[in-house]
């Protein structure tokens, strides 16, 4: 069967970098005056022929772009022919506006894919109009990846988009995560958790018999850590428990029937909600109330952040009063194969200290199965 | 009442339709079938090939000794054994196996189950439960995985062979758990390497953990006289449990356990599998009894084994094939994607060669392959036959 891929260039992404601007976002015109010079062109290009390179089943492909520098042209260079143009550029220029409205005619053409060349906003204009109804991959190509939809490299990039092509990869949770690009640039620094996207991943296999596996979906194993942590709930009933952010532990807080904020923090007791979306302030009241506290936290983004990327109201004084050894990490195996670290960067040293001398954690992957992985706590 | 009762449900229907959904998706085992004995000359789906996929390691199910033991135990107490071992099925010639299975071992003790996969389904979930913790190889085999499934325990996974990832597990349970038992392979069936047993033992030890290790693959092949992975690490007697079979190099069939006579004792009350399936006749029985005995006197079968791993390895990586990091008789010959293996392994079969293609998910996508099992029985113009065609092939595959 044929698959439909939405393909889409953005040309600016990655000028920021070189000039030391913490991306494009609205400061276009200032880096191609301090010299920057396009690089998505080119990583799109690599990817494109990559993918050709090593894999002859580009026949089975039907791309649908915008015109121009925005894929057109990307395509073209690659020696790709099935290729329908579903959006013109309203000025020479291209802005988020342009990607939005591409992707508004993607989803009128129901692609199976979009596949784009940019960094985390690029990700973040996608998401906004397709939401978590269409999986995205990214050739990485902007200042800022911390979205859990990009390749490694495009070498990766190109290498998935095969084995998507194939049906060798399934959709899963992919976090969008940007910073906030206008506190930064006044000095401020702050990764914001968006929302919870459709990506590709390595599904999860279980040995069935001598010699047989079955590949169970992202969702299966979800279910499976629903089932973990409502034990836990069950065994610990003197204990609050804060359920973190992410898409994993969304969907286990939605099968445990309990209301839960995707992008914020909740606190459950007796399984119940007693308050949701917590800030900072709010946690630390809650914590001199119960006394008993157990922390739900899953890496999160392309780099697999458990603290200090996402979910900033968890900090440093929380998270020491809570303690490390009530911190339960919670993982589908995909997710751990894509980020086999799992990164902490509280902003506070003597903690990220605790957690550097602490080396590894105990990752839930699947009902009471859990595996040691390894801490990192140096900055990126 | 009475007339027609409405159909309810159609009560066998799935056996027939999820029966061809596997075999729509090629997923069905298609059996072939032995026309001869399983020895290095097989016949298979009636085509004479040289066999590379058996666990017959030392071709001792042909052995005459074996043979003839079986036949003198039959004709002396009969067919079958008449019950399971608790009520009337323990003979006198299995308590014997047993005996001379803790002296060849150097245990206080053994035990016979009545196979390797009903030794761990049975008793690997007596010997933890709710609080405890089984901590295991991430690649251990299918047979462990279920007798893992059946306990109430946590379970966590460390990095194949990662005596390190161990430790910090461990650290991890040993403030948590009850008991901590780690399983392991021997040698690994897919990779033929060897678990570090030396080092998970001290590190058991530190802990208070026990140790069980599934030798199935490694019983009758490393070690002293083929005496196992105990004897290969000389800590005989020191691994708690040392789960192996009959199976395999034994060349019979039957599960096995050697210990101490408490995790016996232990063992045996509890194993439901154990307790609850036949003994085994005493044909099988005899068998055992002449397999240790012939691998005590006969050193020979497990030399020659081994000579001819070493020569068919030396000949393959000249030739340029990647055989991996394997230390015993099982050699993977990686060619990298499913097809290709699948395409090398039916050509092979057509040159007379059988060996089986491993591929994914049981192996990486790009590290798919030819898994050979060596045979004490080849003879040089055997393995010089298969080398050749290995050689042809690779070259017309382009994988050499």
């Amino acid at each position: 069967m044929t698959k439909k891929i939405g393909f889409i260039v953005n040309p600016i992404a990655g000028m920021g970098g070189k000039v030391g601007l913490k991306g494009t976002d609205g400061v276009i015109n200032k880096a191609i005056k301090l010299g920057a010079k396009p690089i998505a062109e080119n990583k799109a290009l690599e990817t494109l022929k990559e993918f050709i390179s090593h894999f002859s089943i580009q026949n089975d492909l039907h791309w649908f772009t915008c015109a121009g520098t925005m894929g057109e042209n990307e395509l073209k260079k690659a020696g790709l022919t099935k290729i329908d143009i579903v959006y013109n550029l309203k000025s020479k220029k291209t802005t988020a506006i342009d990607t939005k409205n591409a992707c508004l005619k993607f989803l009128e053409k129901q692609v199976d894919l979009i596949l784009f060349c940019g960094g985390d906003g690029t990700a973040r204009d996608i998401f906004e109009v397709v939401s978590n109804k269409i999986p995205i991959l990214g050739i990485p190509s902007g200042v800022k990846m911390h979205s859990g939809v990009f390749g490694i490299n495009t070498n990766a990039t190109a290498k998935m988009l095969h084995e998507f092509v194939n049906k060798r990869l399934t959709i899963g949770d992919a976090e969008i995560m940007d910073l906030d690009e206008k506190l930064c640039r006044k000095g401020k620094w702050n990764i914001r958790l968006f929302g919870i996207a459709k990506g590709i991943v390595e599904p999860t296999y279980v040995q069935v018999g001598k010699s047989t596996f079955e590949s169970v979906t992202d969702d299966e194993v979800k279910d499976e850590l629903t089932e973990h942590i409502k034990d836990e709930i069950e065994k610990n009933s003197d204990y609050l428990f804060l359920f973190g952010s992410g898409g994993t532990i969304d969907y286990i807080a939605k099968k445990s029937k309990i209301k839960n904020t995707l992008l914020g923090i909740d606190a459950v007791y007796k399984k119940k909600v007693v308050e949701s979306d917590l800030n900072e302030e709010r946690i630390l009241k809650l914590l001199q109330k119960y006394p008993k506290v157990k922390l739900i936290l899953s890496p999160i983004g392309a780099q697999g952040f458990i603290l200090g990327r996402g979910n900033l109201q968890l900090s440093p004084k929380i998270i020491k009063k809570i303690g490390l050894d009530n911190i339960i990490v919670v993982s589908t195996p995909a997710k751990l194969s894509s980020t086999p670290f799992l990164r902490v960067d509280t902003g506070d040293k003597e903690l990220d200290h605790l957690f550097a001398e602490k080396e590894f954690m105990m990752v839930v992957i699947g009902y009471r199965l859990s595996r040691v992985v390894k801490i990192q706590t140096n900055n990126f | 009442m009475g007339g027609q009762t409405l159909m309810k449900r159609n009560a066998t229907a799935f056996l027939k339709n999820e029966y061809e959904e596997l075999v729509n998706k090629n997923l069905d085992w298609k059996l072939r079938i032995l026309e001869s004995g399983s020895t290095p000359h097989s016949i298979v789906d009636g085509k004479k090939v040289i066999m590379f996929c058996s666990n017959n390691y030392l071709n001792l199910s042909n052995h005459p000794r074996l043979i003839q033991s079986a036949i003198d135990a039959a004709k002396k107490y009969g067919a079958g054994s008449g019950s399971v071992r608790a009520i009337a099925g323990t003979m006198k010639l299995h308590i014997e196996v047993e005996k001379k299975l803790a002296k060849f071992k150097r245990t206080e003790a053994a035990l016979i189950y009545q196979t390797g996969f009903a030794a761990n389904s049975g008793l690997i979930p007596q010997l933890v439960g709710e609080g405890d913790i089984i901590i295991s190889d991430e690649l251990n085999h299918g047979s462990i995985i279920d007798g893992v499934r059946l306990t109430k325990a946590d379970r966590a996974v460390y990095k194949h062979r990662d005596v390190s990832e161990l430790e910090k597990v461990l650290t991890d349970a040993d403030k948590k758990y009850r008991r901590i038992l780690i399983i392991t392979d021997g040698v690994f069936s897919m990779d033929g390497d060897i678990a570090p047993m030396d080092k998970i033992v001290e590190i058991a030890n530190e802990f208070g953990a026990m140790t069980y290790v599934d030798d199935a693959h490694g019983e009758g092949v490393i070690g002293p006289e083929g005496r196992g992975i105990g004897a290969h690490f000389k800590i005989e007697g020191k691994i708690d449990v040392e789960m192996g079979t009959f199976s395999k190099a034994y060349g019979v069939v039957g599960g096995l356990i050697a210990g101490s006579q408490d995790l016996v004792n232990f063992a045996y009350n509890k194993s439901r599998t154990w307790l609850l399936s036949g003994s085994h006749p005493p044909a099988v029985a005899g068998a055992q009894l002449a397999a240790i005995d012939v691998l005590e006197t006969e050193p020979q079968h497990v030399k020659k084994l081994w000579d001819n791993t070493k020569y068919f390895k030396k000949e393959l990586e000249s030739m340029g094939f990647d055989i991996g990091t394997s230390e015993t008789p099982i050699t993977p010959v990686i060619v990298g994607e499913s097809s290709k293996a699948k395409e090398l392994s039916n050509r092979l079969f057509e040159e007379g060669v059988f060996a089986l293609p491993i591929v994914f998910p049981m192996v990486a996508r790009d590290k798919a392959r030819i898994r050979t099992m060596m045979n004490a029985g080849h003879t040089k113009e055997d393995l010089d036959y298969t080398l050749e065609k290995f050689e042809k092939l690779g070259k017309n595959l382009d994988i050499i």
